[in-house]
């Protein structure tokens, strides 16, 4: 069975979540929704890839994960950005931008 | 390190980690369904959409738990557990397949264990690299090793300009007397730099220096280390203690290292001025006088071809500035070839063929091994479809197999690695008949690491096929999903192929081991020329002084009359050598060149040569060589100088005419020898060489000789101690040493072949045992596979006896298209035995036919016992399955 593949661009999802969580600690579906909303439903998550990535951010160091009690009451397993992970954020924020312009620069000649 | 902690931390807490997964997702579910309600949804579709979103729960936990670092190693954990459990659940396969592959890694571990001590193993001289061995060589005359003359050796030490030092080395037999013993030690006579040149730090004590050399510098020795072991008992305070040798005190310098020796062993060294031959001022002046073996150490960053350049244009000078000494017709030149070919030019084809016979028997079971894994994974197949369902990748369960495959190759492995030191223990005697390095031989480092590689590598090969056969299938599998599932097409010729490589290689190597039986049939069937049962042979070594050359006769007399009257002694001669003992081989132009009389040479012809033999009158009654014509030896020809020849040299000399009442005369003897006997052709110098040109001299003509030889009325073994007993009470200061049955020298003579035979013999057995079991799994699984068709067949009233000769048909079909390439394989391959076979063609059509035939044979039997299965197909129940 293959794998399900981000429809993001590779590497765009870890952005994403990173950017999402620097305002604050967030779960999982809370993150899935919140990319939705932001992007004004242009993005849908695959919630396929959304977990497993966060798996592996969190194995980096990235981000780290604790168990709180949830805006309905309910424990949740909210993630955070660590000290790596903000750094991380601004590099592939720095790599966005370039990847963009690059991409807009050809679009747009 | 926050990696090493992060995965400790994910083996650690495993259901913690579980939960919280299962607690994660969840949440996210509830929290969808929620959402899906809140837009309208009855609540069980809600919760079918939420789920959907992942794509099944169960493969989305597999993907989380792909992300985490530790994971691999916990899915090695998890095969590694599966794998012991499946392992254990068939405990008649796994020890097949263990035993099967600890013989085989086993033996190429105790083969490269010898293979990397004698053959790749750096020598334990300070850069053994730049160490080369100097030949002189007549080549037109075909020899190839001349020893040098000290005149020689001078030569090359002046005229060289790549050679940072030039060492000179024989060896003589002396006596050392200490205390209270007297033993014949073997001693190399060598040039004060000789350790310096090899690099060689000694153990305890000092090397020579250039004054040890000098003519009238205080005696020294300095011992071998086996020597000192076994000896002196390793005596620590060895250094500075004194012996008598050559009737003078000769005070201990050094002990050496453990070393392998070159070019022999010996049991003490001392420098040349010490050597009585050596040092005589007419042996230094003689350029003919050559007994030296030389060798050196290139200058650093000297290449081998400068060196040989150099010396060749040295050897050109040598020649040229001697023209008396180096005839043009003889080719004279000089060649140097490095230490370390040197040293294991002799057992490299051998070991290297014994290496390829194990690798072969090793390929062969990994072929068994991977046959029996993918019969297994037929059954299988149900598992793995239901595993990948659940989210199991297909590397995975590659990896799962792989897992498997290689735990049983590692289990075979260790078995091996224990079974290995016995059969080094053989290995190790047959090295040391080739070379002195068989004594750096042990399992070390080097060694382990071979056998993991070489296990780990096996488990991967004898896997990879049935794993990537099974992940072809299982891409396949969900087309046909629930459909019965059937064995394709390819993997039956996997199989196939698999049987085939067998019995090729096992043909190869049944071919190799047939050619070795026959020579060596041949070998053994090959007549020596006299009677070696009831035979001693023995050396004595009497002191020189006190005895002198005209007082050996009478001891000699008295040896012999002493020794003929010890119970169960028949006859005894003495001589200076006897059959089977290469020592007396003509050594090179000029060695016992001789003359005939009435024949003049021209002066630049090379002169006839005779191998040189001094005989008592009883010698050739005592070995039981037929005298052909005229007579033998007797007490009385000590008057008219005589000699006897065999009738190699007859033919040779005198093709048309009577040799006997010619005379000849040697070189550096006085008289002219009249022949008075010629005597049948003896095997002299080993089994495996024809007769060489012989000369006998008479005992009383000849001077002093040091061997006996003894037959005996009663077991030799028993009448041997009564020998030294019986000189004993002539002289005890006698040394008695080297007391062999020639039974045992003959023996020994054919050690190297038997050892090779019986070596591939058991690997050919060991191939031809795997390979038919092979053949027979495979075909009874074709039959189990086939059940429903045969039914079918025989329902529509084929005969059982048809069916079972198809079976074996196909069977047979398999084993002889790998015949037929192992035949093809053997023909290129066999020309490497080339060297070893004795008066065997390398490509016998006798043996690659009779093997062939029978190795048929045998395929044809394994064959039948799974065709029997046909027999107890019943038609109906075989329908009825469908």
């Amino acid at each position: 069975m293959p794998k399900p593949k981000s429809d993001l661009l590779q590497g765009t999802l870890d952005l994403l979540i990173l950017k999402t969580l620097e305002l604050e600690p967030m779960h999982g579906w809370g993150i899935s929704l919140r990319i939705q909303q932001v992007s004004q439903d242009v993005l849908q998550v695959n919630q396929g890839s959304l977990y497993p990535a966060l798996h592996r951010l969190e194995d980096q160091g990235w981000i780290s994960a604790a168990w709180k009690v949830s805006e309905n009451n309910r424990q949740a397993k909210y993630y955070e950005l660590t000290k790596l992970g903000r750094r991380q954020l601004v590099n592939e924020k720095e790599n966005w931008v370039r990847l963009s312009a690059a991409v807009a620069r050809i679009v747009g000649a | 390190m926050r990696k090493l902690l992060a995965i400790f931390r994910f083996l650690t807490n495993r259901s913690t980690r579980e939960r919280d997964l299962d607690r994660e997702l969840g949440y996210h579910v509830d929290r969808q369904t929620e959402l899906n309600v809140t837009r309208g949804m009855p609540t069980a579709e809600a919760h079918r959409q939420a789920v959907l979103s992942f794509g099944g729960i169960e493969p989305l936990k597999e993907h989380c738990r792909d992300a985490r670092a530790g994971r691999t190693v916990e899915a090695l954990f998890q095969d590694v557990r599966y794998g012991i459990r499946v392992l254990l659940k068939n405990p008649g396969f796994s020890a097949a397949a263990v035993v099967t592959l600890a013989l085989g890694i086993g033996a190429n571990t105790a083969i490269f264990s010898v293979v990397y001590g004698v053959l790749l193993r750096p020598l334990p001289y300070r850069d053994g690299g730049q160490l080369v061995v100097l030949h002189q060589q007549l080549r037109d005359a075909h020899i190839a090793d001349m020893p040098f003359s000290v005149k020689e050796i001078q030569d090359y030490c002046d005229r060289n300009h790549t050679l940072s030092g030039i060492v000179e080395h024989h060896t003589m037999s002396f006596l050392l007397i200490g205390k209270d013993t007297a033993e014949r030690v073997e001693t190399a006579v060598v040039s004060a730099n000789f350790f310096e040149v090899l690099g060689v730090k000694p153990l305890l004590g000092r090397t020579f220096v250039a004054a040890d050399d000098r003519k009238d510098a205080p005696a020294v020795l300095i011992l071998s280390y086996k020597y000192w072991q076994t000896h002196q008992s390793g005596d620590p305070n060895i250094v500075g203690k004194v012996f008598q040798m050559n009737n003078r005190p000769h005070t201990v310098l050094a002990v050496l290292p453990p070393i392998p020796q070159y070019p022999s062993e010996a049991d003490v060294y001392m420098p040349t001025s010490q050597c009585p031959t050596r040092s005589s001022a007419k042996f230094i002046a003689d350029r003919g006088g050559r007994m030296m073996t030389a060798f050196g150490r290139l200058k650093p960053g000297v290449p081998l071809e400068k060196a040989r350049a150099d010396l060749a244009v040295a050897a050109a000078q040598v020649e040229n500035s001697n023209p008396a000494d180096y005839p043009k017709k003889y080719g004279y030149g000089m060649a140097i070839s490095p230490l370390e070919t040197e040293l294991t030019e002799r057992g490299r084809s051998a070991f290297l063929v014994l290496l390829a016979g194990a690798g072969f028997v090793l390929l062969i079971a990994c072929a068994n091994v991977a046959n029996l894994l993918l019969a297994r994974a037929l059954k299988l197949e149900r598992e793995f479809a239901v595993r990948t369902a659940l989210g199991a990748s297909r590397g995975r369960l590659i990896r799962q197999l792989l897992t498997e495959s290689v735990m049983l190759s590692l289990t075979g492995g260790a078995l091996g690695l224990l079974l290995a030191p016995a059969a080094m223990a053989v290995l190790v005697r047959f090295a040391e008949r080739f070379t002195t390095r068989a004594a750096e031989v042990h399992i070390d480092l080097p060694v382990l690491l071979f056998t993991m590689f070489i296990a780990f590598a096996t488990g991967i090969l004898f896997g990879l096929a049935p794993a990537v056969s099974t992940g072809q299938w299982l891409s396949d599998a969900f087309k046909q999903a629930g459909g019965r599932i059937t064995s394709s097409r390819s993997r039956h010729r996997l199989r196939a192929a698999l049987v085939v490589a067998q019995v090729a290689i096992s043909l190869v190597l049944l071919i190799g081991a047939g050619l070795m039986i026959r020579s060596f049939s041949k070998l053994q069937q090959v007549n020596p020329g006299f009677r070696p049962d009831h035979l001693i042979t023995l050396r004595y070594s009497p002191g020189f002084p006190p005895y002198t050359m005209e007082t050996a006769p009478v001891l000699m007399d008295n040896l012999l009359r002493k020794i003929a009257a010890v119970g169960g002694v028949d006859s005894v001669a003495i001589a200076s050598g006897f059959p089977l003992n290469r020592d007396g081989l003509i050594s090179g132009p000029g060695a016992n060149e001789f003359v005939i009389e009435g024949r003049p040479v021209p002066k630049d012809e090379p002169k006839p040569q005779s191998a040189l033999r001094v005989v008592s009158p009883a010698y050739f009654d005592t070995i039981r060589q037929p005298i052909v014509k005229g007579r033998a030896f007797t007490e009385h020809d000590d008057k008219v100088a005589v000699a006897i020849i065999n009738q190699t040299l007859a033919r040779h000399r005198w093709p048309n005419e009577d040799a006997i009442g010619h005379r000849i005369h040697f070189e550096r003897g006085e008289e002219w020898l009249q022949i008075v006997g010629i005597v049948s052709d003896v095997k002299d110098y080993g089994l495996d060489r024809a007769a060489a040109d012989q000369v006998y001299i008479p005992l009383k003509q000849g001077g002093f000789s040091n061997r006996m030889i003894v037959r005996t009325s009663l077991d030799p073994a028993a009448v041997a101690p009564l020998l030294r007993a019986a000189m004993h009470e002539i002289d005890p200061h006698i040394a008695v040493d080297r007391v062999e049955t020639m039974e045992r020298l003959e023996y020994d003579s054919m050690a190297s072949p038997r050892v090779m035979t019986i070596l591939l013999g058991i690997f050919a057995g060991l191939a031809v045992l795997i390979s038919s079991s092979g053949i027979a799994a495979v075909m009874a699984l074709s039959v189990t596979q086939r059940a429903h068709e045969l039914g079918i067949r025989m329902a529509l009233g084929a005969e059982r006896t048809a069916i079972v000769l198809m079976v074996v048909k196909q069977g047979l079909a398999l084993a002889f298209a790998g015949t037929l390439i192992g035949i093809a394989g053997a023909a290129l391959l066999a020309r490497t035995l080339a060297t070893m076979l004795y008066d065997t063609q390398p490509t016998d059509i006798l043996t690659f036919l009779c093997v062939s035939i029978v190795f048929l044979a045998v395929a044809a039997a394994a064959c039948f016992i799974p065709a029997r299965q046909v027999t107890a197909i019943d038609p109906l129940t075989a329908l009825r399955q469908e």
